[in-house]
């Protein structure tokens, strides 16, 4: 077994709270299928047996029941719970499970919606022996409609800086805008080994990483590092270029520094070596091949810790942890996986107009006179006569009554709409009941108490 | 009928080729170009005292040729030469080369003053003078280059069509990587680019820089690939607007074209001007800077880096200049002649006429013209300009021996030596690492001007009578020598190059910061600055009598100015007044004298001390600087409780804190010896 895979399926979902309010993100309904499907079935199409799954009790308990998830994954799935309100990060989830952690290992997260040839991130650690490996992709621009935002709304999101080299791939810089308020700070000497440096901006972290066993010992022993892209990956991008772990022979004096530095606590320092090391070295002395060009110094300039980045340039690649990519992804994510538009036990009326772009779920009731375009429709859904519905997304369970016009919404499970309701751009929260002949738009309607959260 | 010429003798000077701009630019303007030969710096002091850097040769050709033959063979077809330091030199050189003939593609219009002190006064003129009409190529007459500017220029012009006139300068530069030799340390630059448009955001020398910061607004400009790029050497090429002379003028603090490109970038946004960058991957060209470029642009130009600018070429045609190449970079020239047993290595250039006697071994040289070499000589990168004499038995390594030096036996020249005009060394004299000897004496310049932006004048006459009186050191140029040792030299620039690239390297194995990089703070130097105007307000004040509460007022003054604690203020006055006997005689004073003379000063500034020192924690202060300064001088623990009981009966200590002081303070080691010291302990005993 060369790599071991981790989901991080425990996330809250703290950008969409609407949705995610009833529903764990990780069981939000895509395209009819939960949204922990899609990374767990990119990982079996690479081939994965087993994959650790880290969740909530919440989310086990989904599980068990949600006849999706038994049907399709024939991986074998070793689910750790960890407490929902732990307030646990995705680091101090590896380091909740570093005993079953036997080799370097893949993490992917629950809301990954990609079709990337997973093998080149793999590769690229594997070539180079990598500490670190991980995907981006181009950031895309969502063009739907969100509901409940008014006007268009700008992606407050500060931009992502990240430096790679000439290739693209070695990764050499990482840094948010919000942390370079006093400009961008680059080491001369980084500039020296890699004197061109290309700085993309436009990029989404695809939170999939290829970690060495090393990196997961080594949180193990620093347990103030608790999440994987906030702190560990920029740590490791840092650390490519510090002396300390470049060379193994440390002045003493350096190390009684570190050591009073590191007050007492067992093993700070990263050691990246692996079993062949001796072996790998060697290969690395008597080959004429070389990672850079331009001065004569060593491969790799002599670093053992290496961190690169598969960028992809092209296919979808969307994380799921917004409102605007959930509705992006919806429309999407069907089409990618080549869904049947209708599944066998629904029980659709002849006299139902709907479009190839929609999606009806299992034991659903579309009654006649409905027109159904570009929407998403969930399991056990019942959608009675004169209903019209566009662009949207309704979840499973949930009744719509006759004469009922639905446009570019989302409505959560085990809804109800009333009789000739006229929605447009609505979010419908969990369980609601929409008032007969009802017209709303662009609103947020959610129970009280959901309210009261935040 | 001009264009026609020009193209005829492009395409006859076989240099790369430039078919595709032709068409394009009979309805242009002919190019123009602004070659400036002044290097406005005394890099190459003292040698550019007796010859302009333009003329110094370069492969026995004068540098000013290989600039002019580059802007002739890209299709310059009228070039303006400014000159300033020794200028008429510069017009008889150039009235006299194929340049000024009249069969010549390239109009040359020479332009002398004596006021041009910057390239920004140059370009200034240029626009005074409304010289150029369109696009121009601006230039140094060091740059010795075969790049193929063409595409650069056609880039050049179609970005200013596109958007009317805001792309002001397209920079050259070269990509080679860093450490490459013919990189000067001194030029280094980080350049930071969007990645589509090659539009320069940022712009910086990185040398002595350990960090490289970049402010965030340069990536605010809509793009989101940019680039970092480590990996450029300016040619110091530019291809420039017509708006760069005026931009010049109204900017009249623009002095080099750092300050425009700097200029432009920072005030993008207000102006918005833009300025671009042209790559090329292939090709040469380099800025003869200093001594240490003039090593490695020499022994590439003889490696045949720059072809077709190859020393055999003869391109500047002179008559009987010309000379055979045969294998291992071997040059000669006509009427040279080898004595019995002497070996040219590999990369040896040897101009006309140039006798060399036997068994000598000559490797990665070049020597002038009319030189006699004696027997056993060994060169190694030895640049011997023209008319040089040298002995037998001579050793020259990295060293440049410019033109009727005579050399006699015996002598050694170690690396980075430099012997300027007419200087005579030996006989049986080794020269260490880094001599510059010159017939001019050092400080004759100093007499002359202070002014740095100088490029010297022509008062070098007058002074000579002045230095005919001081003597030769026959210790430091050999029994018959002749010549100064010149001690802050340009080759000592040369040295602390390496000690910076040294640096560089040795910054890798600085540990790794910390999660947040320590900014250095400014404090630190506000406080030095602070003590030193404490430490001259209280001599002042002793010297002119002032009273203690003026003092106090302008200490006060001074902490807010430099934003120092009240701590601080405390800990610096004490240190400084216990400094003070040291500071006034030197650090050699016995315990005794030092007590002698640090006593009366105490009781004369007890108010000011008293003035400060109030609290409780204020007494700890004052006391740990105290204890600080006797951890640094131990030699003057006996005068320690003597100070510290005259403190105590100033009353500008209290026995409770002395005490406390006593009993808690020991930190480390040597203060717990302190403390232990008999003196301190009886001291205290007699608290």
């Amino acid at each position: 077994m060369e790599l071991q895979a981790v989901l991080m399926a425990a996330g809250g979902g703290s950008r969409m709270t609407d949705l995610t309010y009833n529903t764990p993100k990780a069981m939000l309904p895509v395209g009819n299928k939960p949204l922990m499907w899609y990374p767990l079935n990119l990982l079996e199409r690479m081939g994965f047996e087993e994959v650790i799954v880290i969740t909530t009790k919440e989310v086990q308990k989904m599980m068990s029941t949600d006849p999706k998830m038994k049907l399709d994954v024939k991986m074998k799935l070793d689910v750790v719970c960890i407490q929902e309100d732990g307030d646990m990060g995705t680091a101090d989830a590896l380091r909740h499970i570093q005993q079953k952690i036997k080799t370097d290992i893949l993490v992917v997260s629950c809301d990954l919606i990609t079709d990337v040839a997973l093998h080149e991130v793999v590769d690229l650690f594997r070539a180079h022996n990598a500490t670190l490996a991980m995907l981006m992709s181009k950031a895309h621009e969502f063009t739907e409609t969100v509901p409940g935002q008014k006007g268009k709304k700008k992606t407050a999101e500060q931009r992502d800086f990240v430096g790679v080299d000439q290739s693209g791939k070695r990764l050499l810089f990482m840094a948010n805008e919000a942390d370079l308020e006093d400009g961008l700070s680059i080491r001369k000497s980084i500039m020296r080994k890699h004197p061109r440096m290309h700085i993309k901006t436009g990029l989404v972290d695809a939170h999939l990483y290829c970690l060495k066993k090393a990196v997961v010992d080594f949180l193990a022993d620093n347990k103030s590092i608790s999440s994987i892209r906030g702190e560990l990956v920029p740590y490791l991008v840092r650390k490519q270029f510090s002396k300390t772990t470049n060379c193994p022979k440390i002045k003493d004096d350096a190390e009684d520094q570190n050591q009073k530095k590191n007050d007492g606590s067992t093993n700070h320092e990263l050691l990246i070596s692996s079993r062949d090391e001796p072996l790998l070295q060697l290969a690395q002395d008597r080959s004429c091949w070389n990672d850079h060009r331009g001065d004569m110094s060593e491969a790799y300039h002599g670093g053992k810790l290496r961190c690169y980045v598969h960028i992809m340039d092209e296919g979808p690649c969307y994380r799921v942890n917004t409102l605007a990519a959930y509705i992006e992804a919806n429309r999407l994510a069907p089409k990618l996986f080549e869904e049947v538009p209708v599944h066998p036990s629904a029980v659709i009326s002849e006299r139902c107009q709907m479009g190839s772009d929609s999606y009806i779920g299992a034991m659903c009731q579309i009654a006649d006179k409905t027109s159904i375009k570009r929407s998403t429709i969930g399991n056990s859904t019942t959608v009675k006569e004169k209903v019209k519905v566009a662009n949207s997304i309704i979840m499973h369970g949930v009744t719509i009554e006759e004469g009922c016009n639905i446009q570019g919404s989302v409505i959560c499970s085990n809804a109800v709409i009333g009789r000739g309701a006229d929605l447009k751009y609505c979010l419908v929260g969990n369980g609601q009941q929409i008032e007969p002949e009802a017209e709303r738009t662009n609103e947020v309607i959610v129970g009280a108490d959901q309210l009261m959260e935040i | 009928m001009a264009g026609k010429g020009g193209k005829q003798s492009r395409s006859s000077s076989g240099l790369s080729g430039r078919k595709g701009a032709g068409d394009q630019e009979e309805e242009e303007q002919p190019l123009q170009a602004v070659l400036v030969a002044d290097s406005f710096n005394r890099r190459f002091f003292p040698v550019t005292k007796d010859q302009p850097r333009a003329l110094l040769p370069l492969g026995n050709v004068a540098m000013i040729d290989y600039t002019l033959e580059f802007l002739t063979s890209t299709g310059v077809q009228e070039t303006f030469v400014f000159c300033c330091w020794m200028a008429s030199k510069i017009k008889e050189h150039l009235l006299k080369s194929k340049w000024c003939r009249p069969t010549s593609p390239n109009t040359v219009h020479i332009i002398t003053s004596e006021m041009y002190r910057s390239l920004g006064d140059v370009l200034r003129d240029v626009d005074a003078k409304s010289l150029v009409r369109s696009d121009f190529v601006l230039v140094y007459g060091d740059v010795v280059s075969n790049v193929d500017i063409s595409q650069a220029l056609q880039e050049h012009r179609h970005r200013r069509k596109m958007d009317k006139n805001i792309s002001v300068m397209t920079m050259i530069c070269k990509e080679s990587s860093p450490g490459h030799k013919s990189r000067c340390e001194e030029d280094d630059v980080i350049v930071a680019m969007d990645s589509r448009s090659q539009r320069i955001l940022h712009y910086h020398k990185t040398q002595g820089l350990k960090r490289l910061q970049f402010p965030v607004n340069i990536f605010h400009s809509g793009s989101n690939e940019f680039e970092i790029r480590h990996d450029l050497l300016d040619c110091h090429i530019s291809i420039c607007s017509p708006q760069v002379a005026e931009l010049f003028t109204d900017n009249f603090d623009y002095q080099t074209r750092n300050d425009f490109v700097r200029g432009i970038l920072v005030n993008e946004e207000i102006l918005g001007n833009q300025i671009h960058m042209h790559v090329t991957k292939d090709g040469y060209g380099v800025r003869v800077s200093n001594l240490l470029m003039y090593d490695s642009v020499s022994s590439d130009l003889v490696r045949r880096w720059v072809y077709p600018l190859t020393p055999e070429a003869n391109f500047v045609d002179q008559k009987g200049r010309s000379c055979t190449y045969s294998r291992h970079n071997v040059y000669r020239g006509s009427g040279v002649s080898l004595g019995h047993g002497s070996q040219m290595e590999e990369n040896v250039l040897i101009g006309c006429d140039t006798s060399i006697g036997a068994n000598c071994y000559i490797s990665n040289s070049v020597i002038g013209n009319n030189c006699t070499i004696g027997d056993n000589v060994n060169l190694d990168h030895a640049y011997i300009w023209n008319n040089v004499h040298i002995a037998s038995n001579v050793v020259i390594s990295q060293s440049v021996v410019c033109d009727k030096v005579e050399v006699k036996t015996g002598v050694t020249l170690n690396k980075q030596c430099v012997l300027a005009y007419n200087v005579v060394i030996g006989p049986d004299i080794s020269l260490p690492e880094g001599t510059v000897v010159s017939m001019h004496h050092p400080d004759e310049e100093e007499d002359e001007d202070d002014d740095e932006f100088l490029s010297d004048d022509a008062e070098v006459g007058h002074s000579k009578d002045k230095t005919k009186l001081k003597a030769f050191n026959p210790a430091e140029v050999g029994a018959e020598g002749k010549g100064y040792i010149w001690k802050a030299s340009s080759l000592d620039d040369t040295e602390d190059e390496e000690l910076v690239r040294k640096n560089c390297e040795s910054e890798d194995s600085e540990p790794d910061d910390p999660d947040d990089p320590v900014i250095p703070s400014p404090e630190t130097d506000d406080v030095k600055v602070f003590q030193m105007e404490v430490l001259g307000t209280l001599q002042r004040g002793l010297e002119e009598n002032i009273g203690f509460d003026n003092l106090v007022l302008e200490i006060n003054s001074l902490k807010y100015a430099y934003n120092i604690t009240m701590k601080e203020v405390i800990q610096i006055l004490t240190s400084v007044v216990l400094e003070y006997p040291f500071q006034q005689q030197g650090p050699q004073l016995t315990p005794a004298q030092y007590v002698a003379l640090l006593l009366p000063l105490l009781k004369k500034w007890a108010p000011v001390f008293k003035n400060y020192v109030k609290r409780v924690q204020d007494h700890l202060d004052c006391l740990s600087a105290f204890e600080e300064h006797f951890l640094e001088q131990d030699s003057h623990w006996p005068a320690m409780v003597k100070v510290l009981m005259n403190m105590y009966q100033l009353e500008i200590l209290e026995e409770e804190t002395i005490l406390r002081w006593f009993s808690q303070g020991a930190t480390t080691d040597k203060s717990r010896q302190l403390r232990k010291n008999q003196g301190v302990r009886t001291g205290h005993t007699a608290l």
